[in-house]
């Protein structure tokens, strides 16, 4: 199976589709000759013209209102917000319309719409340009959180999320980008709200998912070769969210770490766990359930600062020792 | 007139009972025979019936408090009645209590109690007994009542431990507060759960005592030493230091008995006989032809009892317990066993009633099912002897020709009252004890 990049599977995924479906296209702000924030729409303008790769001017709202119209009238767009903390200003035309107006209409319009969300720290790019909005996007219902963290995982979710009826929020990791898998040519899907064991393991379930799923897999190896073996989850889906999966798992191991970059409060975990505390699973904790998770801060410009503000493989390492050996 | 509430006395040489619990409370209406106090005798737990029909009241008595036999523990009130009609409270140390303090309140019982309309209120809403408050200088104040209410609520702490831990001792009803925890702060982990498990399950069995978790001791921690295992204490003290115990042990040759017990169980249709049922019934009839192990010494002098009921030593969490075999030497050892396994089975759950554990003229303690070999015990007064049993072992025995045997061997050891009992006469019963035991088809004879 050939290697690529995450950022060619999601090209790959886009070209694909719109080679397959003429209702596809793409929307978004210096994604036609320059190719994109992240070059991951490269090329396209050149095959696909000016008509399906749709240059705007700095407009969030703007572009995610013309995917929705576009969206409830038959088309299917992929819109891209530059950096995911834009669709701040796209939230009227993303919550209020996009993911009501299929219920408001009582079913008869759908809003099969992709908004692609470039997120995370880790580039130096300070706080309004690396925040981790996965978890404010999945209190939102009407609209699916998709975050995958390998190649394969990216280019069938992005096919899933585009034949969608329903608007897919589509967040990438900036750091993942330049990360490569194995990938098989031509077309595939995963299905969203299915999560997957990215390593088994008996003592500890972690789930995370994006740039933080490799962190806790590299961790988890190092454990292994000190006899701990570590459950480690890929949820790919924010919501809707692998329940089963989950707790399948902690009912096993009896003890649950959630590790991501999104900040501790309101974060994405305290939902994971909540799900498992509601769940059969409980009877089965050993440990009380931890999460690992962003600081409270918005993320700071300093390096340093940086990466002292979202977990790392230390970090990490030292909350799955102390679960792993009952220290807390 | 308020009718007293006597406690009645169940044995001879009984003072006091100690209540376990009322099951009326003060206001209810009671009836005539109707169970109204548990009671905690030296022997077992009673339930005292009331003995007219009326309004619990007064109660001077209450629960984990012992109170004497023979005298009123509450008063009875018949419609009409309140407590104003009572007479002073006959409970002695709250009369002396009273005089030392304010000797004008004795003569104006039972108290009145002041209550502020708020606090009357409260109590009644939130179930609270004035009475128990013990507020009598001063008038009863809201204060008092939520104060009161929410210390009652206050329950003992709980374990720590995890849900899987407690799921886990739950499913297979282990006490967690008995299992000590490797978690932080002592937090109790499935592990510790499982372990605790483990060592229940692997102790060997024991029919007569629940396998016990290991017992989580906190250094320092005092128990309550009251009730049955008080009781026991005392007679066992008095019996040790008031009657000069001589020991006697033989060992027996189980072989005979051991095939009789075997063919007798082969029988699968019917309940297994056990070891103690044949003891029993062996022991009561040597003990027919030789009286003076079967009496009692008391001032007029030694009353040979001419009944021969054997009592077996019971082992319970909360202490021993002996209940009896009536007339062990005229029943059919199956009906002895059928009554073992009777009686035991009510020892443990608590249901024993007073002829079950009365009358004993003898008492058998064997502790050979939990592997000792041989021992000895101290005499159940007012009896005059014991017999305490060891287990049944594989023994290397020179037999008559000088060879060397291996049997089944078990060692009895017998203690007796050297007032009433001497070497010789003790010697001889256990002679006759061991032949019938090596050959019971002499007990046909």
């Amino acid at each position: 199976m050939p290697e690529i990049t995450y950022r060619e599977a999601i090209h790959d995924a886009m070209v694909e589709e719109m080679r397959r479906d003429p209702s596809v296209f793409l929307i978004g702000e210096d994604i036609g000759t320059y190719g994109g924030a992240f070059g991951v729409s490269q090329g396209m303008l050149e095959e696909f013209g000016p008509e399906r790769v749709v240059e705007t001017p700095i407009a969030e709202l703007g572009i995610t209102g013309a995917a929705a119209g576009a969206a409830m009238v038959g088309m299917r767009p992929i819109a891209e917000m530059m950096f995911s903390d834009f669709v701040l200003l796209a939230m009227e035309a993303l919550a209020n319309q996009a993911a009501k107006a299929r219920f408001m209409f009582g079913g008869k319009a759908t809003v099969p719409m992709v908004l692609r969300l470039p997120g995370g720290s880790g580039t130096g790019a300070a706080a309004q340009h690396s925040q981790s909005l996965e978890s404010l996007l999945i209190h939102i219902p009407g609209i699916k959180v998709v975050m995958p963290s390998t190649p394969y995982d990216a280019k069938g979710l992005l096919i899933s999320a585009i034949r969608d009826q329903n608007p897919v929020c589509f967040v990438e990791h900036k750091l993942l980008y330049k990360s490569k898998g194995e990938v098989p040519e031509g077309e595939y899907t995963i299905p969203i709200g299915v999560g997957e064991i990215k390593r088994p393991g008996t003592d500890l379930t972690v789930v995370s998912t994006g740039i933080m799923l490799h962190r806790c897999l590299s961790v988890a190896d190092r454990l292994a070769q000190e006899g701990l073996e570590v459950e480690v989850l890929d949820p790919r889906t924010l919501r809707p969210l692998d329940t089963e999966m989950i707790t399948a798992s902690v009912k096993k191991t009896g003890k649950l770490l959630v590790v991501h970059e999104a900040v501790k409060t309101g974060g994405w975990a305290g939902e994971v766990i909540a799900s498992v505390s509601e769940s059969d699973a409980f009877n089965y904790l050993d440990a009380p359930m931890r999460r690992l998770a962003g600081k409270d801060v918005p993320i700071p410009y300093n390096r340093l600062l940086e990466e002292a503000a979202v977990p790392q493989e230390a970090d990490i390492e030292a909350e799955m020792r102390a679960l792993l050996t009952n220290q807390y | 007139m308020p009718i007293p509430f006597i406690m009645p006395k169940m044995d001879m040489d009984q003072e006091s009972v100690t209540i376990t619990e009322w099951l009326k409370q003060e206001g209810e209406l009671i009836t005539k025979g109707e169970p109204v106090i548990v009671v905690e005798t030296d022997k077992l737990t009673s339930e005292i019936e009331a003995p007219a029909t009326g309004t619990l009241a007064s109660i001077l008595y209450h629960e984990h408090e012992e109170a004497p036999v023979t005298q009123v523990v509450a008063y009875i009130l018949a419609e009409g009645e309140t407590i104003a009609d009572l007479p002073a409270p006959e409970k002695p140390e709250e009369v002396e209590a009273k005089a030392a303090e304010t000797p004008a309140q004795q003569a104006s019982a039972p108290v009145q109690l002041q209550v502020s309309p708020i606090a009357q209120k409260l109590a009644a809403d939130l179930k609270v007994d004035l009475n128990q408050l013990g507020i009598t200088d001063r008038k009863i104040t809201r204060a008092d009542i939520e104060a009161f209410a929410a210390a009652a609520k206050e329950k003992p702490p709980r374990p720590s431990a995890t849900p899987a831990a407690r799921f886990t001792a739950r499913e297979n009803k282990l006490d967690l507060s008995g299992i000590s925890g490797s978690g932080p702060g002592g937090r109790v982990q499935l592990a510790d759960v499982k372990a605790a498990q483990a060592a229940a399950t692997s102790q060997p069995a024991v029919d007569l005592k629940p396998a016990a978790v290991l017992p989580a001791v906190k250094p320092g921690e005092i128990k309550p030493f009251t009730g049955t295992r008080k009781r026991i204490a005392e007679r066992l003290t008095q019996s040790y230091q008031d009657v000069p115990h001589i020991y006697l042990t033989v060992h027996v040759d189980m072989s005979a008995l051991s095939a009789l017990r075997q063919r007798a169980n082969a029988d699968k249709t019917r309940d297994s006989v056990s070891m103690t049922a044949f003891l029993v019934k062996l022991l009561a009839l040597t003990l027919a032809r030789h009286p003076y192990l079967n009496a009692t010494l008391s001032e007029r002098g030694v009353e040979l009892l001419g009944e021969y009921n054997i009592g077996v030593a019971t082992a319970l969490e909360e202490g021993l317990i002996v209940p009896v075999i009536h007339h062990a030497d005229q029943l059919p050892i199956r009906t002895i066993n059928a009554q073992l396994r009777e009686l035991s089975a009510k020892a443990r759950n608590g249901s024993l009633v007073r002829q079950e554990v009365d009358g004993g003229t003898f008492t058998i303690s064997n502790l050979g099912m939990l592997g000792i070999s041989e021992f000895t015990a101290i005499i159940n007064p007012p009896q005059s002897a014991i017999l305490a049993v060891g287990a049944i072992e594989r023994r290397v025995v020179a037999a008559a020709d000088d060879e060397i045997e291996i049997k089944p061997m078990m060692s009895i050891t017998l203690g007796c009252d050297h007032r009433v009992v001497d070497g010789a006469v003790a010697a001889a019963f256990l002679r006759d004890l061991k032949t019938v035991l090596e050959e019971p088809s002499l007990a046909l004879l």
